[in-house]
């Protein structure tokens, strides 16, 4: 494996992309007790339209999800969960919108652990009867959702926002998206997706590095099947259809999420660095040091619960920002105000050097979190970046490089709202 | 591993050095008797204190001198603990070596610390009435808005049934009408007070050794007029009468907790073996709870139990369809009464013991666990390391879980519902 030392942070890497095609990226901690291993395939809940040998497919929404549940199944009725249990280990998965990732944490039997991810991630086995009964737990999931206004009030600004992107559409999909998936939906998602040039491995911890590139061979073996092509059959432009919408749920304070939509960020250093920008952009627009941040916390318009800042997803971007507040409207008109005045006069030198400053060491101090780096490494990893390239990136970011992006993003017709009020206090048109 | 020293009177500094980190953390926590007459205000006093300082007149410009700091943060830290709430700070921030050549964060990250907790801007022999009224709100939409997490909210409705008068049953932040009624003088004097008379624990996690963190807290410490009172130990739960509440709100899915009392606490011999059996009822992936009643029976998405080991309670919680109660109550007990009779597999066991094992062998991998272990447990009245209390855990047997089992006793349940009032 080829081993790359990052001076600035003290980190070693160990990467190389096996004869299957499937990467594997070691990050060696000496003197840690708990490893932990991400497997991750470059396949979310955006990614239904997909060509796969010849024929072009469009899967019901939420099936990266469902099919990140149905992996745990073994033939032979084996019980993965228990046997990592009795490995003393700890698995378990997450979907987003662009990726699907299976982690195992264990501090002992990590060998034996890694290829056990390996195996199940690898093992597509899906009967009629298991994907039934799975509907019962994931309708629950669904449920829940539902009842948790912080995601509803990001997925009602993603519907309001984007006019056709696949973002519109809950991660989970909908109690009647998911009526549509079968053995063969999922199998052939796995199928499509899951191949070892498709996805990453990431471990993090006090190991051997060709050992892990071992286990991966071996496991996985050395065919190395087409990967489907991903479709994007859908335009959009940076006006919101919607401008604004509202729903009344059961909770405490009138909440909102906001955001303006921002151009899909560039593979490679490119998109990296227009996404650091844009994040100290949000900073210096609605940061905690920033000035309409005080101003804002001072007039009881936000509390600590406001955050922002840069997200991105496959094929979509937006700078966003959300919290508590007694009246949003207000919040989106300040933002709109300063974001114009910041773009024509600046930040002095002085604040904009303060401002790297502290995104650097906040990045820098994350590196302690396991599942942070290995979760960073991947994503990035997927955008055709190193991670750990990150500082010198930073040194070379020009403040006229942030008056630019704020002058682009911050308008009136690429902002959206998405606001939950509690029963009863909900405006009257 | 952990460098104890008692630096004043009622002064504690532990320390952990450990150059592995990129970050450091430092806590100063202030240790009180839970109490409803002052609960609000220790809630309050933290978020008061990092509004400004006399040098950093508001809010932007603490956080800038964190940013100067290359990104320190500096966060209000209130603990419920038992008997005890603990209220103070917690400051994280990047190892001296990442610095540029000649800089250091740590020195100033405690003169920061120091000025924050001692060096508040004044007004009329108090604090300023803009602050405290501001960071009023704040709190009482905090404490509003646990209301937002239904599986959280029914959580606490929950304990408050189980607790009656017990202080265990107190809000940790206190009730919104406790924190309306504080006036910026009265927090004031209370603040004074809470510097004289609590105990005060310290914490440190990174590369430093302790007699340099012992040496940059002098000047802090040595600003400190104290009097120190004694603080009373722990005590078991004093439970209220048991009660079935059904709660209506506007929700798509149901919430059902069931809380079980025990004589065990983390202060006695059986503590080991209850957490064992906690964890193979009704804690992960392959507990009784999630095995037969998510997977098997597809009932829910969440199921879980938790054991509040300074109390002594056991609780079950999960989200299920509003029809689905009476089943999912009866598979709840009945999977307890499998414990009870000590019908409990030995994979079950290994995996349950291998959890906690996996859990606690990690402790010494992030700073946080590493404050969060110490600085609870020596509080808790749980007089172990990691490494003795595994060492526990390794011996529990399957009579020591059965009999773990036998000691709960159903107290109260909670649902929450939706439909009409």
């Amino acid at each position: 494996m080829k081993s790359c030392y990052y001076p600035q942070l003290d980190e070693t890497v160990c990467a190389q992309v096996l004869e299957n095609g499937l990467t594997v990226k070691v990050i060696p901690r000496k003197g840690f007790t708990k490893k932990l291993a991400y497997f991750v395939a470059n396949y979310g809940s955006v990614h239904g339209d997909f060509s796969l040998d010849g024929q072009t497919l469009r899967a019901p929404a939420g099936v990266a999800h469902y099919l990140e549940h149905k992996l745990f199944d073994m033939p032979g009725g084996r019980d993965v969960s228990a046997e990592f249990a009795a490995l003393g280990a700890v698995t378990n998965a997450f979907t987003s919108y662009d990726m699907t990732a299976y982690y195992v944490s264990c501090t002992e039997r990590f060998e034996e652990c890694l290829a056990l991810l390996l195996e199940f991630v690898s093992t597509p086995y899906f009967t009629e009867e298991s994907v039934e009964k799975e509907r019962g737990i994931i309708d629950q999931e669904i449920g829940m959702n539902l009842d948790a206004p912080d995601s509803v009030v990001f997925e009602n600004l993603m519907g309001a926002m984007y006019a056709a992107h696949p973002i519109r559409v809950p991660i989970l999909g909908t109690a009647e998206t998911i009526r549509q998936i079968t053995p063969q939906v999922l199998s052939r998602c796995h199928r499509a997706f899951y191949t070892p040039r498709n996805m990453i491995l990431c471990v993090i911890g006090d190991v051997e590095p060709e050992a892990v590139a071992g286990i991966a061979r071996r496991v996985l073996g050395e065919r190395s099947p087409e990967t489907a092509v991903k479709l994007r059959p859908w335009q959009e432009d940076m006006t919101c259809p919607t401008a604004e919408v509202a729903a009344v749920m059961e909770v405490a304070m009138p909440m909102f999420s906001l955001a303006f939509k921002c151009e899909p960020t560039p593979p490679g250093e490119a998109g990296i660095r227009e996404e650091m920008v844009a994040d100290l952009a949000a900073e210096a627009l609605f940061g905690e040091s920033s000035e309409l941040y005080l101003r804002l916390y001072e007039q009881g318009l936000i509390d600590s619960s406001f955050s922002g800042g840069f997200e991105t997803v496959d094929g979509c971007a937006m700078l966003l920002c959300s919290g508590d507040s007694r009246d949003a409207r207000q919040v989106r008109r300040a933002i709109l105000d300063q974001g114009r005045k910041l773009a024509e006069e600046g930040l002095s030198q002085e604040s904009f050097l303060r401002m790297k400053r502290g995104a650097l060491g906040r990045r820098i101090r994350g590196l302690d979190s396991f599942d942070a780096t290995c979760f960073r490494v991947c994503a990035y990893h997927f955008t055709d970046f190193d991670y750990f390239r990150f500082p010198e990136v930073y040194h070379s970011i020009r403040q006229e490089e942030l008056r630019a992006f704020l002058e682009r993003v911050v308008r009136q017709e690429r902002c959206c709202l998405s606001v939950i009020d509690p029963p009863g206090k909900e405006e009257t048109a | 591993m952990i460098h104890t020293q008692t630096l004043s009177p009622g002064v504690t500094l532990r320390c952990c050095r450990d150059p592995r980190f990129k970050q450091g953390c430092l806590s100063f926590q202030l240790i009180r008797q839970m109490d409803a007459r002052e609960g609000a205000m220790n809630a309050l006093l933290p978020s008061v204190l990092l509004r400004g300082t006399k040098t950093c007149p508001d809010l932007r410009a603490v956080t800038q001198r964190l940013d100067d700091l290359y990104g320190a943060s500096a966060a209000p830290m209130v603990r419920r603990i038992g008997d005890y709430q603990t209220t103070g700070l917690y400051c994280g921030f990047m190892d001296d070596r990442f610095a540029l050549p000649g800089d250091r964060v740590l020195e100033p990250m405690a003169a920061f610390l120091e000025e924050i907790l001692l060096d508040p801007p004044l007004e009329d022999g108090g604090f300023l009435d803009a602050f405290v009224e501001g960071e009023k709100t704040n709190l009482i939409a905090l404490i509003e808005s646990e209301r937002n997490d239904k599986r959280a909210y029914a959580m606490t409705r929950l304990l408050k049934t189980m607790c009656g008068g017990d202080p265990f049953g107190l809000p940790r932040l206190g009730e919104p009408e406790q924190v309306a009624a504080i006036d910026p003088k009265a927090l004031y004097r209370h603040y004074r007070a809470l510097l004289r008379e609590s105990r005060v624990e310290i914490f440190y996690v990174g590369s430093a050794r302790p007699e340099r963190v012992a040496g940059m807290l002098e000047g802090l410490l040595g600003r400190l007029e104290r009097s120190c009172r004694p603080l009373p130990g722990q005590t078991g739960l004093r439970p209220g009468p048991g009660e079935d509440v059904t709660e209506v709100m506007d929700v798509t899915q149901g919430k059902l907790c069931m809380g079980f009392v025990t004589p065990i606490t983390n202060r006695d011999p059986e503590f080991a073996a209850m957490q064992v059996l906690n964890t193979v009822y009704g804690s992960g992936m392959t507990s009784k709870l999630f095995t037969q009643v998510r997977e098997k029976l597809s009932l829910c998405y969440s199921i879980g139990s938790s054991y509040f080991g300074t109390k002594g309670i056991l609780a079950v919680s999960a989200g299920i369809d509003f029809d689905k109660e009476d089943l999912t109550r009866e598979r709840i007990l009945a999977l307890l009464e499998d414990c009870r009779k000590g019908d409990i597999t030995p994979q079950e066991l290994t995996a349950g013991k291998e959890a906690l094992l996996s859990g606690l062998r990690a402790v010494h991998d992030a700073p946080g666990s590493i404050e969060n272990y110490y600085a609870t447990a020596a509080l808790s009245g749980l007089d172990m390391t990691p490494a003795a209390y595994m060492e526990a855990v390794d011996r529990v047997t399957p009579a020591q879980v059965r009999a773990a089992a036998e000691t709960l006793t159903l107290h109260s349940t909670y649902f929450l519902r939706g439909g009409s009032q």
